[in-house]
């Protein structure tokens, strides 16, 4: 601004400049008798008067007319381009919370999804385990069903085996000293005999 | 060949009017400013009449108007400058016309009111007393404090207060004689040259050149002297409000 400011003032003296030199000539055209028309002192009062209506006229128009319709275009432009960032901002909220709202639903199916899968994991491996452990009970009882009955077999079989034992020694006995021993001794006798060895 | 300041005569039309023994009547100059003021209310309230959001060329124009001169007083009066925005609007849009319109070869009324020393006074003498007169209701005898630049030294009072005394006093002049040498000396030299075109015959060309050039430099010199006078005025009322 102040460059512009020097800028004309510069202006302002070649101005002055030029109007020295241009009166200067025009003094000598019209032949010495050359004077400014604006330096005519009766033309002033005219022009002072005129000067006054035309502005006074122009002053009411602005003042009344012409700015307040200028202010109220570009106050309603303003408001208007106020709304509508509003409006966008509120648009942009409102997106913001679809979103927001889309992603917790999406978060949420996720996470029931992992636990249900979870959950039927834990169920299948207690399951298993439950089948496994079954498995094993039965095993165990049929291990010793069949334990028990080898022993009953190996108890029969050793009560026969001194039964023929004894039948077989009495018979010995008295083929070869012709003694016929009881049963019951003979029996005790075996027993003792087994037990010994 | 008509003397180049015969343009600036004054020929008045209709009527005479005198009042009390002054001489009152209509003259080209007057009409050229009923033509100006015309001119800037057509322009300001054509323009504006279809009030569109989104503006046209016209309404674009008389928008960028009002900004610019809203402007203009909101950096360098400040917010107080409000008030006083209709006058600097309206002295604005009529030394602007005034001076475009003086370009203009419209016939019989031709004529380029800021180049009267007259009218150029007046307009600066009724800004020097305004800017006085709300300088003085805001800040009462403090006002004259305004001619010794607080921190200087006592002992150059007797200097520098003359000399703020006298330059307070000579801005409406510079003001108007501003205005004024630049509009006359501009309209004085294509009066010149025009009269060299016609003196030279043919080879009159070269000065009509020229004055095409200088046409277009005096539309810029039109534009800037208004901006200009404008501007002076908006420091003087920061001067008024702020006291320095």
């Amino acid at each position: 601004m102040k460059r512009l400011l020097r800028f004309s003032a510069v202006l302002g003296g070649t101005g002055a400049f030029a109007l020295i030199a241009k009166g200067a000539m025009a003094a000598s055209e019209s032949g010495g008798g050359g004077t400014l028309p604006q330096l005519d002192v009766g033309t002033f009062p005219t022009q002072i008067f005129w000067l006054f209506v035309t502005f006074i006229v122009l002053y009411i128009a602005m003042s009344k007319v012409a700015i307040p319709r200028i202010e109220y275009v570009l106050e309603e432009r303003h408001s208007r381009i106020a709304e509508d960032l509003d409006k966008a901002g509120k648009l942009k909220a409102d997106a913001e919370e679809v979103q927001a709202n889309y992603e917790k639903a999406l978060a949420d199916a996720r996470g029931s999804a992992q636990k249900l899968i979870a959950k039927t994991k834990d169920d299948a491996s207690g399951k298993n385990a439950k089948a496994e452990a079954e498995a094993d009970a039965a095993a165990a009882l049929q291990v010793k069903e069949a334990e028990a009955r080898i022993d009953e077999a190996r108890t029969e079989a050793l009560a026969n085996v001194q039964d023929v034992v004894s039948e077989v020694a009495g018979d010995a006995v008295a083929k070869l000293i012709g003694v016929k021993v009881t049963k019951t001794d003979l029996k005790k006798a075996v027993a003792l005999a087994m037990e010994t060895k | 060949m008509a003397s180049p300041v015969a343009q600036f005569e004054l020929k008045s039309y209709g009527p005479q009017i005198e009042v009390g023994g002054v001489d009152l009547s209509f003259t080209n100059s007057a009409a050229m400013m009923v033509v100006a003021i015309v001119g800037i209310v057509a322009f300001l309230t054509v323009s504006m009449s279809g009030r569109k959001l989104v503006p046209g060329r016209w309404q674009l124009m008389a928008e960028l108007s009002y900004e610019f001169v809203a402007n203009m007083v909101k950096e360098n009066v400040g917010s107080e400058g409000r008030k006083y925005f209709p006058f600097i609007f309206s002295l604005f849009m009529f030394i602007l016309f005034s001076n475009l319109f003086g370009m203009v070869p419209i016939p019989e009324i031709h004529y380029t009111p800021t180049s009267q020393i007259i009218v150029t006074f007046a307009m600066a003498f009724v800004v020097f007393i305004g800017v006085t007169l709300i300088a003085l209701a805001r800040h009462g005898l403090k006002f004259f404090t305004f001619f010794f630049p607080s921190g200087a030294p006592v002992y150059m009072a007797p200097l520098l207060i003359p000399i703020e005394v006298i330059s307070y006093f000579v801005r409406p002049v510079s003001l108007s004689v501003r205005l004024f040498a630049n509009m006359m000396a501009g309209h004085t030299m294509l009066k010149v040259f025009g009269g060299f075109v016609v003196a030279l015959g043919v080879f009159g060309v070269a000065p009509l050149a020229l004055i095409v050039a200088l046409t277009a430099f005096e539309i810029l010199v039109a534009v800037l002297q208004a901006y200009v006078f404008t501007i002076l005025t908006c420091l003087y009322l920061h001067d008024a409000i702020h006291l320095h």
